[in-house]
């Protein structure tokens, strides 16, 4: 089933407190906007990863907590997670 | 090696090779343990270890004998998987003792007769049918007449500036690779086989049916030693290592209706080839999941029906990222020995390749073309990359309207869509000039520019690619 925007950012909350034991409470949206990514792969592969070289429209998802900011991004299919401490990770 | 030396090596090798066996009898007494415990697991948790088993492409040296590599995959307690024909030395390796893929890579890269180890590299495909970028184009069955005598009569012709530019939504006239006057000299031909290495092709789109190639009663089906007996009417599939190459995804579909969709037929669009014979070879899931393994696969397929007497003389490959695997290199250097040209994308990031590579378009091997994409004013497009040494030649890549699975038509933009302009063009030659070598196809190609100020200092040739010149159309 095809991705939202309300359910990207839902997932990419959840995620992120995972990651950084903390609640969702503690987590504010900085920014969602629409963006146009480079690849299939959304800009972010992870390691090894390969991509179609088509652009593809998504959200930037901005997450903020503890005074750091956070971003994932999504589109109809996917969620990921770009550059985080130095690694992307396909959610 | 020297004679006095030899020896030495020898023991050398072996008590790397005993050690790494040691080390692997304890995992394995360890993956054993672990797998009776899988045992009790539920089928889904079961299918979920049996898929981490890792993957390693391995190749030895030339005058390592198969019997040899059969003993040290045995000692280091793996299987080989498949050997790849085309490339002498290289197999897949997969592993049955627990390790990760880098670690099975590791014991491997340790043995002196091995050239290179690479875990399987996962190639990543995710597509966005629904996109914001996808332009989608209700179909027109109503009978179109063309403006203009030279014109093809299918219905959305209008709409692909790439191929006539008249300064629609915003173009610059004239803006396009020339392909009317390239029409009249040759609109292609179905003893022309373009493999369209992707996500696969819906063979069954109305505008590309004709011009899907079907494996001819005279050509054996597909036999590999390791892979077994496969019916290839319609191509391969490295995923499921069968012969139904149907594209769940879209993005080999669109690419596949760039090169040839079927031209004149009053419907759709119109491909850069009216004829042309399209090979589907999916190695890309749905989902977008695929491995490096599976595109080297694909090429050995290709290769292995080309030996067989089918005229595959072109590889499009519409992918691609920084990490280089030297086993595909290899495979595509197979593939231009074999007089099989690869035309691959320079990648979207806006960026210089010459700096940061993107593969596999970035090979330095005879056989590659690099391309990037221009918009329909003539300009680099905002995202293609570039580089005056890397990239090669340049074509139209933004808005291109195209086939997509369903029987329907999209509009894209990326490199994926300039790479199929040039593979195109290619196969354009090739219906008037079939005996061309990879060389003297790729020099014609590259000598066939429209230089173009916005692309001076920024690729090899400068300039945009015409099919008029290419064909040598007045």
């Amino acid at each position: 089933m095809a991705l939202t925007k309300e359910e990207a950012i839902k997932r990419a909350r959840a995620d992120l407190a995972k990651r950084l034991g903390i609640s969702e409470s503690e987590i504010t949206e900085s920014k969602v906007e629409q963006v146009d990514f480079p690849d299939l792969a959304l800009g972010a592969p992870e390691e090894d990863e390969m991509s179609g070289q088509m652009i593809t429209s998504g959200w930037r998802i901005e997450l903020a907590a503890h005074g750091q900011r956070y971003e994932y991004r999504a589109d109809k299919n996917q969620l990921r997670l770009f550059n985080f401490k130095g690694v992307n990770y396909r959610v | 090696m020297n004679r006095k030396t030899f020896p030495i090596h020898l023991t050398l090798a072996t008590v790397l090779i005993l050690l790494a066996a040691i080390a692997g009898q304890i995992r394995r007494e360890w993956q054993e343990r672990e797998n009776r415990l899988a045992r009790q697991m539920p089928t889904q948790k079961m299918g979920e270890l049996m898929r981490k088993r890792a993957e390693v492409l391995v190749r030895f040296r030339p005058d390592v004998a198969p019997q040899e590599i059969a003993r040290i995959s045995s000692l280091l307690h793996d299987n080989i998987e498949d050997r790849i024909e085309s490339v002498p030395g290289l197999v897949v390796i997969a592993d049955e003792d627990g390790l990760d893929a880098e670690q099975v890579a590791d014991q491997y890269r340790s043995l002196s007769n091995v050239e290179y180890a690479e875990p399987n590299y996962v190639i990543n495909l995710e597509p966005d049918p629904q996109s914001a970028t996808a332009t989608k184009f209700t179909i027109d069955y109503s009978l179109r007449q063309a403006d203009d005598p030279d014109e093809p009569d299918d219905a959305l012709f209008p709409e692909q500036w790439s191929l006539k530019n008249s300064g629609q939504r915003g173009g610059k006239i004239g803006a396009d690779i020339s392909a009317l006057r390239a029409w009249s000299k040759t609109t292609g031909s179905q003893e022309v086989v373009v493999a369209v290495l992707d996500s696969g092709v819906d063979y069954l789109h109305p505008d590309l049916l004709k011009n899907i190639w079907v494996r001819p009663q005279n050509i054996a089906a597909y036999n590999d030693p390791e892979l077994g007996q496969i019916d290839d009417k319609f191509g391969y599939n490295a995923i499921k290592n069968d012969g139904d190459p149907m594209d769940d995804n879209g993005h080999g579909t669109h690419v596949a209706g760039i090169i040839g969709a079927e031209g004149n037929n009053q419907i759709g669009i119109a491909g850069i080839n009216w004829n042309v014979r399209i090979m589907p070879l999916k190695f890309l899931s749905s989902g977008g999941f695929g491995t490096t393994k599976d595109a080297i696969e694909c090429i050995n397929y290709a290769i292995d029906r080309k030996r067989a007497g089918v005229p595959v003389r072109i590889i499009n490959a519409s992918w691609g990222s920084t990490r280089r695997s030297r086993a595909l290199e290899d495979a595509i250097r197979r593939a231009g020995e074999e007089g099989i040209l690869f035309v691959a994308a320079a990648g979207n990031t806006g960026s210089n390749t010459d700096i940061v590579p993107h593969y596999p378009a970035s090979y330095r091997l005879p056989n590659v073309i690099s391309v990037a994409a221009l918009d329909r004013q003539d300009r680099l497009a905002s995202f293609s990359n570039y580089g005056p040494k890397s990239v090669h030649i340049a074509a139209p890549g933004a808005e291109m309207l195209s086939t997509w699975p369903g029987g329907a038509y999209e509009e894209h933009s990326g490199t994926s869509m300039a790479t199929p302009v040039v593979a195109g063009v290619a196969a354009l030659v090739l219906s008037l000039e079939p005996d061309l070598s990879v060389n003297e196809l790729r020099t014609r190609l590259l000598d066939a520019v429209d230089p173009l100020n916005t692309l001076s200092g920024k690729i090899v040739t400068g300039g945009k690619i015409n099919a008029a010149r290419a064909v040598g159309a007045q």
